[in-house]
């Protein structure tokens, strides 16, 4: 069983809350849940979209067929009656906008509950999840208790007056549409489930890895970062700057990693661009640096509140010069915990920065985590700092009288050399932005340029032996008639599109890549080495990750499915595709 | 104790007669006095002549990008704010590449130190004009005369929100180490300006010319009015250069208005482990 509930209206008017409490209810009613807003970048006076995918099983997509409409305007209606059936139900006002239709309809009166209630217009919101848990056999008692939470700090009379709303749209669809009833939410046990997004995944993983500096400038679709983790700042202590732009914001990140502290930013394309010069700093200094980038469709301001993967090839050759760094996409919201936590732990061991790729779709799209996933991968993970030099002022001989130069740019064979935390007594170093001597000291000579440049770029050998990971396959690559080829939050469809596909007794597999760069050219060729039907599956134009592929692989990948209008791509254009 | 020679890194390499040699001088001699040694105080340095000081002093130090250093030390002393911060930068740097950074860190009361180098000159580039430079100042890159005004940085700062603004001049190396160890001393930002001759690249911003403008604040100037503080600090303008604390305020700095901060430094904090707390917003 799944189904599809969405809800429109116009902006401003609390869409954006009640898909996420729909998406709540679902998940504490014991369904998994995927969903996706659509909302243009003004706050007042356009139309806002959410849409919540509800299933028994574990889901990561959205499905082209919407199953209940909740229409608050007359545009909601027309925007999306083309993804509805004739067994769709649609939920509206008949008194503010008539429909023609040849769907079951369920006509609330909105307008005049609100107006006998005194209610306010966002409370017509309220009124639709009554309503929708009403028409979907689910439990009233999930929404109640969801609005003493709520609003637990105002008191009594406040709560009521809400649930008021709540039971009212339930008890409309129950006394007058019982025929319509159908059970898609009935209460069923499950595991406690968390509710979150990639942004939220990004957030938690973050202090999972004991970041301890969070800097940005707002840009959607990153910007939630910046406010969750501001908002946790009084219970985890994390110091969050909004900096005046976003060359301050990686500027100030990397003050503080040098000082010792862990340290992250965020932003979307456009902040990155501003913060490019930095990331090559952060190579040259071996100073480690989270980045988050997540993409939305450019150049320049593009659509802003829309998704793409348009920026792999630009993170991937950031920076001036030639330094190394690690480019990651997670595909999910567990991955998106998992990377993010693995990102800080190969800032430190490799001293460079570490790029964690995430887009719209990912960033702010919710998805049903098992909260035991969380809790596990919690006990499991083991902050790792890397070589920090642990000298205590003994080893020289007295501080502050002959301090001593620290070899901070030592040459060593793995190309990582020890760090060493400032204030430690004894001694002292310079990160240093120019070409260096093993000390820090600027040199412009042949000889230790060289060197420098070849043990930097030996911390790629290195990962590349130790912590880089080959993609995951979905799939038996030797039964599959087809094979396709994804990367970071568009392995969700893909996954999702096999499924239907082994219903219609066809076999396919999917390479999904997440360690996106450097890659590991002689172990992917070994991936790649059957004779099949390869399909690459990009939200871009270019096939960004095609192209890496072939510079860095010799592999080509001549068929492509790319989409490219700002939304994320549906299982079913994947199955046209093949037909 | 230090001395100076535990701060002396490489021999500079700046022209003989730079205005610079005063200042390295002036820089080294105030951390002793402040009883600072190298492993005790955080140096950021920009890009340009005045940024080259990082081989020539000895402390935990980045050698950043031009105009990025003050960023870079808000964001040490965010991380260690009991670590005496200090941006060591010149005035194309500060003024022009890292403009924003300046005003906002004044702003913000971040508690760190900039020493600007200010010579009206990209020295390191050949003599272009720096956003000090008079009006009409003819350079390779204005070889009409520069159109723009001066930047007069003491009043940007003080309307910006600095709680620390000074100036001094590197031919008088004792007055420049009062101004560093006090800018040190101040909890709060702080701004020095130093008054800097290339003796390469500008010919009309001689010593013999500061000479004859500059002047020392008197013993009795109020340091904490603000209105005088601008007043004297748009002598700039006329070309005339009071020398002293300009303005002196005491406004809580960034990180005392941090209640993370308040007992111990975010580098010697034990690590958050309650993720119960987190994790119900998303049930």
């Amino acid at each position: 069983m799944s189904f599809t509930w969405k809800i429109g209206g116009e902006a401003g008017f609390g869409i954006m809350t009640t898909g996420l409490l729909f998406s709540k209810i679902a998940s504490r009613s014991g369904y998994h849940i995927f969903d996706y807003v659509e909302y243009p970048s003004l706050i007042r006076g356009g139309h806002n979209a959410y849409e919540v995918h509800v299933s028994e099983n574990e889901t990561t997509h959205l499905n082209k067929t919407i199953e209940i409409l909740v229409c608050l305007n007359k545009e909601t209606f027309e925007k999306h009656k083309f993804r509805l059936t004739s067994e769709s139900l649609v939920i509206y006002d008949k008194d503010e906008f008539g429909i023609i239709s040849d769907y079951k309809t369920i006509n609330i009166p909105f307008k005049k509950i609100l107006s006998e209630l005194k209610g306010q217009p966002v409370m017509k919101n309220t009124i639709a999840l009554g309503a929708s848990i009403a028409v979907l056999g689910g439990d009233i008692d999930v929404l109640l208790k969801i609005i003493e939470e709520q609003f637990s700090k105002k008191g009594e009379e406040i709560i009521n007056f809400n649930k008021q709303f709540a039971n009212v749209g339930f008890n409309q669809v129950k006394n007058n549409y019982k025929t319509l009833i159908l059970n898609y939410l009935t209460k069923r046990k499950s595991d406690v489930k968390l509710v979150m997004t990639g942004n939220d995944a990004f957030s938690l993983g973050s202090m999972i890895a004991d970041c301890r500096l969070y800097v940005a400038y707002p840009m959607t679709p990153a910007s939630s970062v910046l406010t969750t983790l501001a908002s946790w700042q009084k219970k985890t202590n994390i110091v969050v700057r909004h900096a005046e732009d976003e060359i301050s914001v990686i500027n100030t990140a990397i003050g503080a990693s040098f000082a010792g502290v862990r340290s992250s930013v965020g932003t979307s394309g456009g902040g990155f661009a501003l913060m490019v010069e930095t990331v090559s700093l952060a190579g040259v200094t071996e100073i480690p640096l989270v980045i988050f980038v997540s993409q939305r469709p450019g150049p320049a301001t593009g659509m802003p509140t829309w998704t793409e993967q348009g920026d792999l090839l630009f993170a991937v050759h950031s920076g001036h010069g030639e330094f190394p760094k690690i480019v990651l996409a997670p595909g999910d919201i567990e991955e998106m915990i998992e990377l993010t936590a693995k990102a800080y732990n190969l800032a430190d061991i490799y001293q460079l920065p570490v790029i964690v790729m995430s887009d719209m779709l990912l960033s702010e799209s919710h998805k049903t985590v098992s909260k035991k996933f969380v809790d596990d991968f919690i006990a499991e993970y083991k902050v790792n700092r890397g070589k920090i030099s642990n000298i205590k002022a003994s080893t020289f001989a007295k501080a502050s009288v002959d301090e001593q130069n620290f070899l901070r740019y030592k040459i060593t064979e793995d190309g990582i050399s020890e760090r060493l935390i400032p204030e430690t007594p004894g001694s002292f170093y310079q990160a240093n932005s120019y070409e260096h001597l093993e000390d820090g000291h600027t040199t412009e000579e042949s000889a230790p340029r060289i060197a420098q440049v070849d043990k930097r770029a030996r911390k790629w050998q290195t990962y590349l032996k130790s912590d880089f990971q080959l993609p995951k396959i979905y799939g038996d690559i030797d039964k599959a008639d087809v094979v396709f080829v994804c990367w970071g939050s568009t392995k969700g469809v893909v996954v999702e599109e096999q499924k239907i596909l082994l219903k219609k007794d066809k076999a396919s597999a999917c390479i999904h890549f997440n360690h996106m760069y450097p890659l590991d050219k002689e172990k992917i060729k070994g991936i790649f080495n059957k004779k099949k039907r390869y399909i690459l599956v990009e939200n871009n134009s270019w096939g960004q990750f095609g192209k890496l592929l072939l510079q860095e692989t010799g592999i080509e990948i001549k068929e492509k499915l790319l989409k490219y209008d700002g939304r994320p791509i549906m299982a079913e254009e994947i199955i046209n595709k093949l037909t | 104790m230090s001395t100076i020679n535990d701060f002396s890194g490489y021999n500079p390499t700046w022209c003989p007669g730079c205005g610079n040699w005063g200042i390295g001088v002036a820089i080294k001699q105030a951390l002793v006095q402040l009883n600072l040694s190298p492993s005790k105080v955080g140096v950021v340095f920009g890009i340009g002549c005045s940024g080259n000081m990082n081989d020539f002093l000895n402390a935990y130090a980045i050698h950043s990008l031009h105009g990025r250093a003050i960023p870079n030390a808000i964001g040490i002393k965010l991380a260690n704010h009991k670590m005496p911060v200090v941006a060591i930068v010149g005035d194309g740097d500060c003024y022009g590449e890292g403009g924003n950074h300046l005003i906002h860190a004044c702003r913000g009361n971040h508690d760190i130190t900039v020493i600007v180098h200010d010579n009206g000159v990209y020295g390191l580039t050949t003599g272009q004009v720096a956003p000090t430079a008079l009006k009409g100042f003819k350079s390779k890159s204005t070889p009409s005369g520069i159109i723009e005004i001066p930047i007069n940085p003491l009043s940007l700062a003080i309307g910006s929100g600095a709680t620390f603004v000074a100036q001094s001049f590197a031919g008088d190396v004792n007055h420049a180490i009062a101004m560093i160890k006090a800018g040190i001393e101040h909890k709060g930002f702080s701004l020095i300006n130093i008054l800097q001759p290339c003796v390469t690249f500008n010919k009309i911003n001689t010593y013999q010319y500061y000479l004859q403008k500059v002047y020392k604040l008197p013993l009795n100037y109020k340091k904490d009015n603000f209105k005088t503080a601008v007043e004297k600090s748009l002598e700039m303008n006329e070309e005339k250069f009071p020398l002293g604390i300009v303005y002196e305020t005491d406004k809580p700095s960034y990180t005392d208005q941090l209640p993370q901060l308040e007992k111990k430094t975010l580098v010697e904090k034990e690590r958050f482990s309650d993720f119960e707390k987190l994790m119900i917003d998303f049930i």
